[in-house]
């Protein structure tokens, strides 16, 4: 008679070999190349149902005032919108993992610095017939442009600038908005003196945001990229970092803060100044026990270097791009109502306070008398530029490698320089990728 | 007279015939649907990924260049030994750590003492929440600028200003391992207890009666019985925290300034956030080959084991 069955020494090999094979598939299976380069996700173009996606539906400030779009357009059109939703950190890597594979079809909402990348990936369709029965702003119209093609309907058109809370402003005893470094450095002296935990540059310190460095780099002078060479590396991108360095050693800026964090902090009275797009002020003072909090809230010009230098700040903006395939013609008709529909932007603006891209929508009483949007586009919005590395698709990880560098500068350690030049190097080399 | 019967003949071994199967051709029957599926799900995935670590290769883009060994030297003259050092520290802290505690309570719930019974689910609760879930609940704690660990340690007088503990070099290691520790002691004990509830009784009563402590008594009998198991326990953890991910990417990122990038952070930032696919797959080739090292000790372990 023969028995069968396993062992404990068996169960045990098959417990290791196991594992090796969970580290296979996991290891590299996940890695396996997907049939990339179709041009359609496929699907009928005709459908009425398609599928939204979108970071905003994953935050709790936005989240209503989507859906609410959402239903309105499913209620009038009698279909059915999936709304798609990935945090924003996660956004990209997750969209082109989809977009990619074939899963993302319908409406994309779009961060204007990530056009160039997912527009490269062929799957976008070409929206220029429709894009001009809009009414967008030119600057707007521009942001949904790649290689001159129209690839996004612009939703909303701002820029990157700086947050000030007028308490804390006023509890340190500054009476005025510094304008250059000098007096910004001074006035966060100020600030760290009131105590109680008060972080008073809540500075992006994390991989995440750091790409928040970028326009104080221009500020000391830096252009990130001249005629198609990388210049980051250069004495005043050097100048740039060593004075984030200094600010962080001295705890002006804290550690570990993204854009998240520096949300929370300023929301709990604990920051006086941080970055954010226009869209800050809704999203923080949401989430906010202070009630007085969004009136305290100040846009601000970027210091400069010296007086009479342009403040520096990075456009933003979101726009929806179609995907080719299933539901494109009515998630275009979608794209086209949600950005340019007259009650449904002002809606969309009284809930979000972020101001809507088309110049009928601009011009509506309740965003023209808005103290804070008229404040920040004539003291941010006005001088803002796209980063030059939006055109490249490899722009995702080039703000990622210049933010590593600096970040290892800020922890101690790299030095300001070696850490600029290697910066530079990563960069240039990803452009020839 | 008489004559012998002739012996018996044993029955003949059963062969195939009349459409039966053998043994052999059953078991190979049966085993076929897994192994067509391994052949699917993981050889062909990782052959087809092996591959690709000698191309340039875009996770966005149609096609693809020969590179020959480039991604490989990329890592090799690169980041390769910073992170296989990053990974082994992970590692050793993550296993031993856990290790230490698990065996710790394992010894005092062997001891039958009141409550036991309700101690060991309690202890096992951390186990049961998913690994992404323990990750968050401890980025909260470790906070550098709202979290629980900075208020206590404040409250108490031991820290007069929050410390980023994800946010240096050296304390985001602890952090994570800390992490990770909390979440692997309770499996860590529950297999030494079982291996210490096989101790025989009698042989600690005969050890005291020779006059043997409980140190003395740990060491002469209790170890040497447990520690198969524990040797398990140490080489299963130790592999698998060879590959952890969850932790360090929820917790840190591989960051600050990748000082807690470990093999499967570096692998998952170069394929999903650098969509560089070559590279990715080439270092999780390198890897594979160290994990495939420990995997045959594991299995020469498992092996004298068995021949013992």
């Amino acid at each position: 008679m023969t028995t069968s069955g396993i062992s404990r020494r068996g169960a045990l090999r098959m417990l290791g070999i196991g594992a090796l094979g969970a580290a296979g598939a996991g290891v590299l299976g996940a890695c396996a190349p997907s049939g990339a380069g179709s041009p359609s996700n496929g699907g009928d173009p005709k459908s009425k149902n398609f599928d939204f996606t979108s970071w905003s539906l994953n935050e709790e400030a936005a989240k209503p005032s989507i859906e609410k779009i959402i239903a309105a357009w499913e209620k009038a059109q009698k279909s059915t919108i999936r709304a798609v939703s990935y945090p924003y950190n996660e956004y990209l890597s997750q969209l082109t993992l989809k977009l990619g594979g074939g899963e993302t079809t319908g409406a994309v909402h779009l961060d204007i610095a990530w056009l160039a990348a997912m527009a490269q990936m062929g799957r976008l369709a070409d929206l220029g017939p429709v894009a001009g029965k809009g009414g967008y702003t030119d600057v707007a119209l521009k942001s949904g442009t790649y290689d001159g093609t129209q690839y996004g309907l612009p939703w909303n058109t701002g820029s990157i600038g700086v947050i000030a809370n007028a308490h804390l402003l006023e509890k340190a005893g500054i009476q005025k908005h510094p304008t250059t470094v000098e007096e910004f450095e001074a006035a966060l002296r100020e600030l760290k003196g009131l105590g109680g935990g008060v972080v008073p540059y809540a500075a992006a310190t994390k991989v995440a945001q750091l790409k928040d460095i970028f326009p104080w780099m221009q500020t000391f002078g830096c252009k990130l990229l001249d005629g198609g060479k990388v210049t980051i590396g250069d004495d005043a991108s050097v100048d740039a970092v060593t004075w984030y360095k200094k600010l962080h050693d001295d705890k002006l800026i804290a550690a570990d803060v993204d854009r998240f964090d520096a949300r929370a902090l300023f929301g709990q009275g604990k920051a006086a100044f941080y970055d954010d797009a226009i869209i800050g002020k809704g999203v923080t003072s949401a989430q906010s026990k202070d009630k007085t909090l969004a009136d305290a809230m100040q846009p601000m010009e970027r210091p400069v270097l010296k007086a009479g230098d342009t403040p520096q700040a990075l456009l933003w903006g979101g726009v929806i791009a179609i995907v080719k395939g299933k539901g494109q013609d009515a998630a275009t008709e979608f794209a086209l109502h949600t950005t340019t529909d007259r009650a449904t932007t002002s809606e969309y603006f009284a809930a979000r306070a972020l101001p809507p891209s088309t110049t009928a929508g601009l011009a509506a009483p309740e965003v023209a008398k808005d103290t804070f949007t008229t404040e920040w586009t004539r003291k941010i919005t006005r001088t803002a530029t796209g980063s030059p590395f939006w055109q490249f698709a490899q722009n995702a990880q080039i703000e990622e490698a210049v933010a590593k560098q600096v970040q290892a500068v800020l922890v101690g350690k790299s030095k300001p320089k070696d850490a600029m030049k290697q910066a530079g190097e990563e960069a240039a080399a990803l452009i020839k990728r | 007279m008489s004559t012998a019967a002739p012996p018996q003949k044993a029955p003949p071994p059963r062969e195939r015939s009349g459409g039966r199967l053998s043994d052999g051709a059953f078991a190979l029957l049966l085993t076929a649907p897994g192994l067509a599926l391994f052949a699917a799900i993981i050889f062909y995935p990782l052959l087809s990924a092996l591959f690709t670590g000698f191309f340039r290769q875009d996770l966005r883009l149609p096609g693809r260049e020969f590179v020959g060994l480039d991604n490989f030297t990329h890592w090799l003259d690169g980041d390769f030994l910073a992170i296989l050092e990053q990974t082994l520290i992970f590692t050793v802290g993550a296993t031993l750590v856990p290790f230490v505690i698990g065996f710790a309570l394992a010894l005092a719930l062997n001891t039958g003492l009141k409550g036991s019974g309700f101690l060991r689910g309690l202890f096992l609760f951390p186990w049961v929440i998913p690994g992404v879930v323990v990750s968050f609940l401890w980025m909260w704690i470790f906070n550098a600028n709202y979290g629980v660990l900075n208020g206590v340690l404040m409250e108490a007088g031991i820290i007069d200003e929050s410390v980023a503990w994800l946010g240096r070099p050296g304390t985001a290691m602890l952090a994570v391992i800390v992490t990770k520790a909390w979440a692997s002691f309770p499996w860590m004990m529950v297999m030494l207890l079982a291996g210490l509830q096989t101790v025989p009784k009698e042989l600690h009563e005969a050890a005291s009666m020779d006059g043997a402590g409980s140190v003395r008594r740990f060491f002469a009998v209790t170890w040497p019985q447990v520690r198969g198991v524990a040797s398990i326990v140490l080489l299963l953890e130790f592999i698998w925290n060879f590959q952890h991910f969850d932790t360090i990417y929820v917790l840190t990122g591989g960051g600050p300034a990748g000082t807690t990038e470990t093999f499967a952070t570096a692998v998952y930032q170069t394929a999903f956030k650098g969509f560089d696919i070559g590279r990715a797959t080439a270092l999780g080739g390198l890897w594979m080959l160290l994990l495939l090292l420990l995997v045959a000790v594991y299995l020469r372990i498992t092996e004298r084991k068995g021949d013992a």
